[in-house]
């Protein structure tokens, strides 16, 4: 019960986040889709790794079967270079702010093609 | 452009239900206790994550520090011109940042140190280690707390660090000896790497804008 | 039962969170996302993942957000709808003050937003730095506490009477000042001038603008008009932004010197 939830909760996130990533012009808000986006995807991992009345992978933690810790290790890699990803992401939007004075995708675009305003 | 988004969207979701829907059958777990005994440690995620496959562990640590070092760079050719404003003295927050300085570290270190028996482990241990030093940096300011705790040298511990896992897990690989001993000390060394990069990282985001 | 509660909680900050206006309420949402999605591994048997989750998607990811928000941004402008100085058309906006703030943003490089909003809340917003710019037929007034543009367009508070009866004005606009001890106060000028009509106020104190408005368009026949004080619009800038209040001054005395703003002035206001 609680996996099929998880697993429906991590679909609509990832959706969810996919949407905002391809509907914003702007590029924080295309990072926090982004990030949504990815916690779906985490979800889903953990969510694969749950089985009906699963304990924690942990010896000792009474009878009954465990969830399967491999995703688990997966996963807690993948956040960990998710923050790292996301900071230099952020550099990169600084940078943009700073040089060429907008977030925006599709202004960056238009001005890709007319030729970078004067600061 | 956007409805190819869309569709392919829609074909993601498509494969993700039909991995949940059972048409592929998942394999039984090994018996993952007899593994977790092996390496020393009670928590199976640990003994997965610094044993069976520390291959990953090491290029992800590799990849956190390259990341970082990008950030590093990145942000040093966008210097803050502007004069860096004076931190107002607040000395009660001050004082009990002082206070809390101290067990936040050990907390940290025993989130680490515990990261085989229970829940914890090296990168919560250096989140947590990162997080508490930026809202000590906000009661105190970022520069004076930069000053407090030697940034320059821990700097330097942070890629002493990268360089004692790699050592160990080398050792590791190389002679093959496992043991609760091992968990800790690798658990320590990536709890200080990616605390003290989150911190760097942190505060370099702030100065590059003048505060906090 | 946990589980379906603590997914529904994390849906609908994704949902909240995604769906904002402002970043910052967009970056809040994620944190907020992030801790109860470490609930949800909880309940999944994943202790560790939550552990990390809680105090690097919580912490860490909020964190930079924030730092990175600060470094960056656009002009945000909180403005009351006051045709012809900044009104919407349809999907646009328009009017003379928009003129200028889209002039002034593209000087800066910057987007400009605007967000809808009353009189009253313009100098709280300016304050609490939810906003970098108050527009839309600001009058200033000595309880605002903002920092002020230089004046755009000349104007005059009057008190105009129809009918024996209490005062009314817009509550935190500068003709509050000049209401007697029996007064009432409206939330905009719509509201204020339908009042009127109701005959549930005897009279407004408003700006010589709206003023003109109401009688070219027959919705207020005065019976009596009295000058209170000369005064101007201006745009009111958030004071932390001193950077902006520099910027906006210079940027309209330039403006003012090469004589486009008396041009735009009368295309506008004439």
């Amino acid at each position: 019960m609680e996996g099929l939830a998880a697993v429906a909760l991590a679909i609509a996130l990832a959706g969810l986040g996919f949407w905002n990533l391809i509907v914003r012009r702007n590029l924080i808000w295309k990072l926090l889709g982004l990030n949504v986006a990815a916690s779906g995807a985490i979800l889903f991992l953990v969510a694969l790794a749950h089985r009906p009345g699963a304990r924690p992978p942990i010896v000792g933690l009474g009878p009954g079967p465990s969830a399967d810790p491999l995703p688990h290790a997966l996963v807690l890699t993948a956040i960990v270079i998710d923050f790292a990803t996301l900071a230099l992401a952020l550099v990169y939007v600084i940078f943009l702010t700073e040089h060429r004075h907008t977030q925006d995708v599709e202004r960056l675009e238009r001005d890709e093609e007319r030729g970078w305003p004067q600061p | 452009m956007r409805v190819l988004a869309a569709l392919s969207l829609l074909v993601l979701m498509g494969l993700l239900a039909l991995g949940v829907s059972g048409v592929f059958p998942r394999p039984a777990l090994p018996p993952m206790d007899e593994v977790a005994a092996e390496w020393g440690a009670k928590n199976v995620v640990a003994a997965i994550v610094l044993g069976v496959r520390l291959w990953d562990t090491l290029f992800e640590i590799l990849v956190y520090a390259m990341t970082m070092v990008g950030v590093k760079l990145g942000l040093r050719l966008l210097r803050w011109e502007h004069a860096i404003p004076p931190i107002r003295e607040t000395p009660l927050l001050r004082r009990s940042a002082d206070l809390l300085l101290g067990p936040i570290v050990v907390f940290a270190l025993y989130v680490a140190v515990s990261g085989h028996l229970g829940p914890g482990g090296g990168f919560p241990a250096g989140a947590i280690l990162g997080t508490a030093l930026l809202l000590l940096a906000l009661a105190k300011g970022v520069e004076r707390l930069s000053a407090e705790i030697h940034e320059p040298s821990l700097e330097w511990a942070e890629y002493g660090a990268i360089v004692a896992i790699l050592a160990v897990a080398g050792g590791l690989l190389l002679v093959g000896r496992r043991g609760s001993g091992y968990l800790i000390a690798a658990n320590v060394l990536i709890a200080l790497e990616v605390g003290i990069g989150a911190w760097v990282v942190l505060h370099r985001f702030a100065s590059s804008r003048g505060e906090v | 039962m946990g589980a379906i509660l603590f997914s529904a909680l994390t849906l609908a900050l994704a949902v909240f969170a995604l769906t904002q206006r402002r970043l910052l309420w967009g970056v809040i949402g994620v944190g907020a996302h992030s801790l109860a999605l470490a609930g949800v591994y909880l309940f999944l048997a994943a202790p560790d993942v939550a552990l990390t989750q809680a105090a690097i998607g919580f912490g860490l990811v909020t964190f930079i957000y924030l730092l990175a928000l600060r470094r960056t941004g656009k002009l945000t402008v909180v403005a009351v709808e006051t045709p012809p100085l900044l009104h919407q058309e349809g999907q646009r906006v328009a009017g003379l003050e928009w003129e200028i703030l889209s002039r002034f943003g593209r000087h800066l490089h910057q987007d400009v937003e605007v967000l809808w909003v009353t009189r009253a809340e313009i100098p709280r917003l300016l304050r609490a730095g939810e906003a970098d710019i108050g527009a839309g037929g600001f009058l200033p007034r000595s309880e605002d506490r903002v920092l002020l543009s230089r004046p755009l367009v000349p104007t005059r508070i009057v008190t105009v009477r129809c009918a024996p009866g209490p005062l009314g004005a817009v509550a935190g606009d500068r003709g509050e000042d000049h209401l007697p001890a029996d007064r009432a106060t409206y939330e905009d000028h719509r509201e204020l001038a339908s009042a009127l009509g109701a005959g549930e106020v005897g009279g407004v104190v408003a700006d010589l603008l709206h003023v003109r408005q109401w009688i070219l368009s027959g919705e207020v026949q005065p019976s009596k008009t009295s000058d209170q004080e000369e005064t101007s619009f201006r745009f009111a800038v958030a004071p932390g932004e001193e950077d902006v209040h520099q910027a906006l001054d210079a940027f309209l005395a330039e403006l003012e010197a090469n004589g486009e703003l008396a041009q735009l002035v009368r295309r506008y206001v004439g």
